[in-house]
C-alpha cells in the first residue's frame, strides 16, 4: 500500500531534488572543452581592452546554456506527464499531437527562406518553430472537439494524421532544398542546444516555470483524471476546465521548449513514466519530480552531447535517447510491480 | 481562484523586471572592441575561407579553424574549434580571436550572431556561386586590411579561368550528368554550383531545369538525357578506386548511353570539387579534362 503524501513529505523530497539539482549544474560547468577556473571567472569581466576569457566562457556562453537545458527538460518532462494523463496512454509524449511536425515545418520555412531578421535575438528559426508548435496544436485540438466533446481517441487520430501530414511536407521542402539547409534542418531536428540570451532565459524562465507551477495547482483533478473522464466528473471535478487549461499550458511549454532547443526526443517519455515508476502516480508529486529530473536528464545529456566527441558535438538528442533508454528499461523491471497501469 | 491571481501577478512581475534588466537597450550599449588596422587573431569556420586567408598572407594570424580544414598543409596544424557544422563556440571564444570569419549558411550565421552579442567581430560571407567567392575575397581583404592581396588572389584566379575558358570556350558543349549519390540516384540539377564548374569546364548539365536542387532521379531520365559523359564525386580520397569499381558495374546497366558505351564514367575526389576557393580552376580544370581529354594531350 502507497504511503499517504502530506505536505512535509513533498517538500522534503522537491527540496532533495532540487539539490540534487543544484548539484549537477554545478558539477556540469565545471566540464567543457576550455577549463575554466573559479577564481578566474569571480574576478569578474575585465575590461574591454583586456577581457577576461574564463569569465566570458562561463558565464556568457556555459552557464546560460546549462540553465537552459535544464528549463528545456523540466518542460518537456511536465509536458509529457499531462499528456499521458491527459490522454490516458502510456505512450504518449509532448509530440504527440503533432507539436514536433508543425515545429519542423516552421523550422525549415524558415531556413529555406533565409530570412535574415532576428526577435529579441532569437533567429527567425525558433519564432517559426514557435508559432508552427501551437498552430498545429490549435489544428489539432480543434479537430479533436469536432469528433466530440474530448474525445481522446478522435484527438489521437487527430493528431498522428496532422502529424504525418506536416511530416510529408517536411520532407517534401527538405528533398529541394540545397544541402547546406538541409544539414541545418536536420541538425535542428535532432535537438540543438546552445546558450541562450540572457532575456530570452529569463523570458523562458517565466513561462515554463509559470505554467508548471499552474499544472501543479490542478495535480489533484489530473489525479482524478487518471481514473477516467466519468469517474473524475462524478467526483466533482469540472473535467472540461482541467482539460483545456492542462492541454493549453502543456502545449504552450512544449512549445517553448521546441523553439529554443529543436526536437529533443525521449525526455518527455522516460522521465515521467520513470518518476511514476519509482514515486508513485500522485500527480502533486509526479509534477514537480518529473520537472526536476527532467531538467537533471537534460542538463547531463547536454554535457556529454558537448565533451564526448570534442571540439564538435554530438546532437543532444542523439545522447538523450541513448542514455535514457537503457535507464529507463532498469527502472521498468525493477519497479514495474509497484505501478497498476502495467498489470 | 486566489492563487490564480497570484501566480499571474508573479510572472507577470518576473518577464517586467527579465525586460528591465536585460531588454534590448542593453544590448546596444555593448558596442563590438575597436578594429585594428590589421587584425591580428582570427577564425575561420570553413576549409575554403581557410584557403583565402593563407593566400592572401594571413596563414601566421589565423588561431583556430575548423577540423575539415586540412589544405595548405599548415592550415591542419592550427588549433581546432570544432567542425563544419557543429563549430565549438567555447574553443572560439578561448582562441581569443580579433575576428571571426563565418560563411552565411544557418549554423554558422547563427554562431557569428551569437558571438557578436559577447562582442567579438565576425564577418559572415556567402559563397555559394562562383561570382560570390569573388565577393567574399574583396570582403574578407578589406575587413582585415589585405585588400591589396585580395585583388591579386582574385585576378590570379579569373586569369586561370579564362585560360581554361580560352582553351574549351569554342568546342561543342558536352553533356555531363553529375552524381551526387547513386541509391537512390540522385544528380546536381541547374541551380547548383556543380552545375556551374560544368559550364565553365565546357560541359553543360544532362538533366534539364528541376525543382530540387539535387533532383533524384529514375532510369527512363537517365536514358533520356543522353549523357556523353558521367562523373560521381567520392567522399573520401582513399574511396575513389572502389567506388570507381562500384560505377562501372552500376552503370553497366545502362550500356546504349553514351557515357557508358564509351567507358566516360568518371570518379573525382569530392574536395577538389566541393570547396568554392582558390583552387577552384583546379576542380575545373580535372573536370574539362574528362570532357575532353585531348585538349590536355601535350
Amino acid at each position: 500500500m502507497e504511503q499517504l503524501l502530506t505536505s512535509k513529505k513533498l517538500i522534503a523530497k522537491v527540496a532533495l531534488a532540487l539539490a540534487v539539482l543544484a548539484a549537477v549544474v554545478f558539477v556540469c560547468s565545471r566540464i567543457g572543452t576550455e577549463d575554466v577556473s573559479l577564481k578566474a571567472v569571480l574576478a569578474g569581466p575585465g575590461t574591454q581592452a583586456a577581457p577576461n576569457p574564463d569569465y566570458e566562457i562561463f558565464i556568457r556562453i556555459r552557464l546560460p546554456r546549462i540553465i537552459l537545458a535544464g528549463l528545456v527538460g523540466a518542460a518537456l518532462a511536465c509536458a509529457g506527464v499531462v499528456f499521458q494523463v491527459l490522454l490516458r496512454n502510456p505512450l504518449a509524449d509532448p509530440y504527440i499531437l503533432g507539436i514536433s511536425s508543425g515545429a519542423g515545418l516552421g523550422a525549415i520555412i524558415a531556413v529555406i527562406s533565409g530570412f535574415n531578421w532576428t526577435l529579441w535575438g532569437r533567429s527567425p528559426i525558433a519564432v517559426f518553430a514557435f508559432g508552427g508548435a501551437l498552430g498545429t496544436v490549435w489544428l489539432v485540438w480543434f479537430i479533436g472537439r469536432l469528433t466530440g466533446k474530448f474525445h481522446v481517441t478522435g484527438l489521437l487520430l487527430a493528431g498522428v494524421v496532422v502529424n504525418a501530414f506536416f511530416s510529408a511536407l517536411m520532407m517534401f521542402l527538405t528533398s529541394i532544398a540545397k544541402s547546406d539547409q538541409v544539414y541545418s534542418t536536420i541538425f535542428w531536428l535532432m535537438g540543438n542546444m546552445k546558450e541562450g540570451d540572457f532575456l530570452v532565459l529569463w523570458i523562458a524562465a517565466g513561462c515554463i516555470i509559470g505554467g508548471i507551477v499552474a499544472l501543479f495547482y490542478i495535480g489533484p483533478q489530473l489525479n482524478a483524471l487518471s481514473f477516467g473522464a466519468d469517474d473524475a466528473g462524478s467526483m466533482g471535478v469540472d473535467v472540461v476546465r482541467t482539460r483545456t487549461i492542462a492541454f493549453g499550458i502543456a502545449a504552450g511549454i512544449t512549445a517553448v521548449a521546441v523553439s529554443l532547443s529543436g526536437l529533443i526526443g525521449f525526455v518527455g517519455l522516460v522521465v515521467p513514466h520513470g518518476v511514476r515508476l519509482v514515486f508513485g502516480p500522485d500527480h502533486r508529486q509526479l509534477l514537480p519530480l518529473s520537472g526536476i529530473t527532467g531538467a537533471i536528464f537534460l542538463v547531463i545529456a547536454d554535457t556529454l552531447a558537448r565533451i564526448v566527441v570534442a571540439p564538435a558535438q554530438l546532437p543532444v538528442g542523439v545522447v538523450t535517447a541513448i542514455v535514457g533508454g537503457p535507464f529507463f528499461l532498469i527502472l521498468l523491471v525493477k519497479y514495474s510491480r509497484k505501478v497498476s497501469w502495467l498489470k | 481562484m486566489n492563487k490564480w491571481w497570484w501566480l499571474l501577478l508573479i510572472v507577470s512581475c518576473w518577464m517586467a523586471v527579465g525586460v528591465a534588466m536585460f531588454g534590448p537597450r542593453q544590448g546596444q550599449n555593448s558596442s563590438m572592441p575597436p578594429l585594428p588596422d590589421r587584425v591580428g587573431r582570427i577564425v575561420s569556420l570553413a576549409p575554403n575561407i581557410t584557403e583565402i586567408l593563407f593566400d592572401i598572407g594571413l596563414g601566421d594570424e589565423i588561431v583556430g579553424v575548423t577540423l575539415d580544414s586540412d589544405y595548405p598543409p599548415a592550415a591542419a596544424e592550427k588549433p581546432k574549434v570544432g567542425t563544419f557544422w557543429q563549430p565549438d563556440i567555447e574553443a572560439v571564444v578561448a582562441a581569443r580571436p580579433e575576428m571571426v570569419i563565418t560563411l552565411g549558411f544557418e549554423q554558422q550565421k547563427n554562431l557569428a550572431e551569437r558571438l557578436r552579442r559577447i562582442g567579438y567581430n565576425s564577418l559572415t560571407v556567402n559563397i555559394d556561386k562562383v561570382s560570390e567567392l569573388f565577393e567574399a575575397v574583396g570582403r574578407i581583404g578589406a575587413a582585415t586590411g589585405r585588400q591589396r592581396q585580395a585583388n591579386e588572389l582574385i585576378s590570379r584566379i579569373r586569369i586561370k579561368l579564362q585560360q581554361l575558358a580560352s582553351l574549351v570556350g569554342a568546342e561543342d558543349k558536352v553533356r555531363v550528368l553529375w552524381v551526387v549519390q547513386r541509391e537512390p540516384l540522385r544528380v546536381a540539377g541547374r541551380d547548383t554550383f556543380i552545375n556551374e564548374m560544368i559550364e565553365l569546364a565546357g560541359g553543360e548539365n544532362a538533366i534539364g531545369p528541376t525543382v530540387h536542387k539535387y533532383p533524384p532521379i529514375g532510369s527512363e531520365q537517365v536514358i533520356a538525357c543522353n549523357a556523353e559523359v558521367i562523373i560521381e564525386s567520392a567522399m573520401a580520397r582513399e574511396d575513389i578506386e572502389n567506388q570507381r569499381d562500384m560505377a562501372l558495374r552500376y552503370w553497366s546497366k545502362f550500356k546504349y548511353l553514351p557515357a557508358v558505351a564509351n567507358h566516360r564514367v568518371y570518379v573525382i575526389d569530392g574536395d577538389t570539387v566541393s570547396r568554392l576557393g582558390p583552387r577552384l580552376y583546379k576542380g575545373i580544370e580535372t573536370i574539362a579534362r574528362y570532357l575532353r581529354p585531348y585538349l590536355f594531350e601535350n
